[in-house]
């Protein structure tokens, strides 16, 4: 026993003596519980995503879909914009045009469109008319902002209902007429449940009335009558809510990806790919040190090569390497899954090039700053595992909190989720993808300069 | 062919080099022997260009040798002390790369694999991994991919650590040949028999001073003793070894007393005396002074204790 016991005592001395060790097994997990914590509002009294951009176009001269604006707008789930920015920086207010253009130009701020028709409560039938246009490009967040602006939708339901009811009573029986039967319809209400008979009625007219009750999440309007505590109230949401699908015509439409062969697949692929070409390129970069402790930039540099050489050859190497597994992963992603791949061939080798120029110099880095492969190693897991999170891979950034969502736009898992989205999902254009290329160059050009400092301060070559 | 003036180098507060000079003429198979950590590497290093030194200048054939220079070193080959190789790829590709660095291309560079290989007995192992070789393998293909592009002048930075002794003969043999071809050599080692062995000019370098310069003759005229006498550390030679500590240096170390008499002193006064002590003459041997006796006598401490 005393054998194993010193044995045992011996591992834990050669765990405590590998910092990068230690580091993985205490500090990446810490690191990650964290944020996953905030991802998902862990702890927070107000939990749940913030901010996701929906754009909402107000076609209807209707007052109530004024109010559904402004109820959106008290939504901390969305971000809404309803104005349309000039390049003189003038505004004015968004046009359904507006909207799919800069949804086809995948503007990350116009994923999701609620456009609010003029016929949005018509005097030919009842019921309401409401259209959303989507760039489905991440599966989760659209489930998110779907579940979201349908409960926002319907809890404004009956108080537009009310209106369209008024509206085809006063089609159908004339204006007086109409008022008349409000007028009556009040007075008997306050007679068998109180309240003041003209306040009832001005509640009639603007439509807060008639199907109030059916919601019981909401609070009834003062001067009306308090809906019953329901046992049952639950099943009372429900039935509430299918009688409300059947009433309000929701017509969804796919802006962008809607001719995409296998979206499932085209969605995730992106993120994966980056992930596996990160923990590649960083255990490359691990081969630097092996290089190193053999005693090769020894004979190199006593040749006539070069410090600024050698790290330019691995660069270009990691560039090769990333390439080659990244076509690979998508090639597989096209033979197994369908992903189309070949439409798109020229522009995606291209977002792979930058793709894994900045995923090499990411590696670069990681030898750059560490003492030793170990320490780089472990540096790499947990900077990958951060960097996929904060960027995307796992989850979609939208329902992340709004300064995680500032943070992941530093990431290059991020704008290479963007690149590859741009062209297998949106089917962009060279000239759309330039800005994603342009910033892939600068994080590769930044790092790059960062590293090559780094190397020639560090003792890698010594 | 290689000068070095008041060469310096510092890693922090740490004094590598200190105020180094050496000229060393082509054909030459100079040893630079001192213990790890003496400042052998460093040395090797500013020579091979892969560090600059703080003061001082080098010079390669009357030209300044820096670190940036990279023309300068077509005319270097450096043996590193490692096994500075890539173990995945066979001899063959080693070479080529190596080869290829130097501007060696097509059938001459495979010509001159050919003639490495055939030299250091792997032509039939040119096409495995250099990590199924043995170590002595390893080392004598170390060897000549610094050989390659025939430099004029060879860097070996002890490159017979952790080998056989066959195989260090060996590499000795190879590189007594190419010296004798007309190679300049820089053998750096803390093996005295090597040096000793080697080495037309001796440096002795210890904490990044060089204490002594010259051929082996040379080196050992500065004792102040010629011959050393050896005899077992035991009872029955306690009363000499007591008597004779008066008469010169008595060291002992590994059960052998080493005498060395002072430079007036008779041998014959000193077997007229164990003779008069019951000693026999078979129990001493007389032997040359060492350069371990010299570095002992220039540094205070001996070679392997440093």
């Amino acid at each position: 026993m005393s054998i194993i016991l010193i044995l045992c005592r011996k591992d834990f001395a050669n765990f405590f003596r590998n910092k990068a060790a230690v580091s993985l097994t205490f500090i990446v997990p810490f690191a990650l519980i964290y944020l996953f914590g905030q991802i998902f509002g862990v702890n927070s009294s107000d939990s749940g995503p913030r901010g996701i951009p929906l754009a909402v176009v107000n076609a209807s001269a209707n007052p109530a879909a004024a109010k559904l604006v402004d109820a959106l707008k008290t939504e901390k789930s969305f971000h809404v914009l309803t104005q349309y920015v000039n390049p003189d920086q003038s505004t004015r207010p968004l046009t359904e045009a507006d909207a799919r253009a800069l949804m086809q130009a995948t503007d990350p701020d116009f994923r999701f469109t609620l456009i609010i028709p003029t016929d949005l409560i018509s005097d030919d039938s009842f019921g309401l008319h409401l259209k959303i246009l989507s760039n489905p490009r991440n599966d989760i967040e659209t489930q998110t902002v779907y579940g979201i602006l349908q409960k926002a939708i319907f809890s404004n339901v009956p108080a537009l209902l009310g209106q369209s009811l008024q509206s085809s009573a006063r089609k159908y029986l004339g204006a007086s007429g109409a008022k008349q039967f409000n007028r009556r319809i009040a007075t008997a209400v306050a007679a068998s449940f109180g309240g003041d008979p003209k306040e009832i009625e001005h509640h009639i007219e603007s439509g807060g009335i008639p199907l109030r009750r059916l919601n019981t999440n909401d609070p009834a309007p003062s001067g009306t009558a308090t809906p019953v505590a329901n046992p049952n109230s639950k099943i009372e949401t429900q039935k509430s809510a299918d009688i409300f699908s059947k009433i309000v015509q929701i017509d969804n439409e796919q802006v962008v990806g809607a001719k995409v062969k296998s979206p499932a697949a085209t969605r995730i692929v992106g993120g994966w790919a980056i992930q596996f070409l990160l923990f590649a390129l960083a255990a490359s970069a691990t081969a630097l040190f092996r290089e190193r402790d053999a005693g090769i930039f020894q004979r190199l540099l006593a040749a006539p090569v070069t410090r600024a050489q050698i790290l330019w050859s691995k660069f270009l190497y990691g560039i090769s390497i990333g390439l080659t597994q990244l076509m690979v992963l998508f090639f597989a992603g096209h033979i197994l899954f369908g992903i189309e791949v070949l439409p798109h061939l020229p522009l995606l080798i291209l977002v792979c090039i930058f793709a894994a120029a900045s995923c090499t110099s990411f590696g670069m880095l990681l030898a750059a700053i560490s003492p030793n492969a170990e320490a780089a190693s472990g540096l790499a897991t947990f900077l990958i595992l951060l960097m996929s999170s904060l960027g995307g891979a796992w989850f979609p950034v939208s329902i992340m909190p709004e300064f995680i969502q500032q943070l992941s736009k530093l990431t290059l898992v991020y704008w290479s989720m963007e690149g590859f989205t741009s062209v297998l999902w949106a089917g962009h254009s060279f000239m759309q993808i330039l800005p994603i290329l342009g910033i892939l160059g600068g994080i590769t050009a930044g790092v790059m300069a960062l590293s090559i400092w780094r190397f020639n301060r560090g003792r890698l070559f010594e | 062919m290689l000068t070095l003036s008041s060469v310096t180098k510092r890693y922090g507060s740490l004094t590598a080099l200190d105020d180094v000079s050496l000229n060393i003429a082509r054909g030459e198979f100079f040893g630079l022997l001192g213990p790890n950590g003496a400042g052998k590497s460093t040395l090797m290093s500013l020579i091979s260009g892969l560090r600059a030194p703080d003061a001082g200048t080098l010079n390669l054939d009357g030209q300044p040798l820096t670190a940036a220079d990279t023309n300068a070193r077509m005319s270097l080959g450096l043996v590193p002390q490692h096994i500075a190789l890539y173990s995945e790829l066979s001899a063959e590709q080693n070479l080529r790369i190596f080869g290829s660095l130097y501007g060696l291309r097509g059938s001459d560079l495979s010509d001159r694999i050919d003639a490495a290989l055939n030299a250091v007995q792997l032509t039939d192992r040119r096409k495995d991994a250099v990590k199924t070789y043995s170590g002595g393998m390893q080392r004598r293909l170390n060897l000549v991919a610094a050989l390659l592009h025939r430099p004029k002048l060879l860097l070996c930075d002890e490159p017979t650590v952790g080998i056989d002794p066959q195989s260090r003969n060996a590499i000795f043999e190879y590189l007594e040949g190419l010296n004798r071809d007309g190679l300049t050599i820089i053998y750096s080692t803390h093996y005295m028999e090597e040096a000793t062995r080697l080495c037309s000019r001796i440096g002795i370098i210890d904490h990044g001073k060089l204490h002594a310069l010259g051929t082996l003759d040379e080196l050992l005229a500065q004792l102040p003793f010629e011959e050393e006498i050896r005899f077992p550390a035991n009872p029955e030679t306690a009363p000499l070894a007591e008597q004779l500590a008066a008469q010169g240096e008595l060291q002992t170390r590994e059960d052998i007393h080493r005498f060395r008499p002072h430079p007036k002193s008779k041998l014959s006064d000193f077997y007229t005396f164990t003779e008069s002590l019951g000693l026999p003459a078979r129990l001493f041997t007389r032997q040359r002074p060492t350069l371990e006796a010299l570095f002992l006598h220039l540094t205070g401490r001996s070679i392997r204790d440093a």
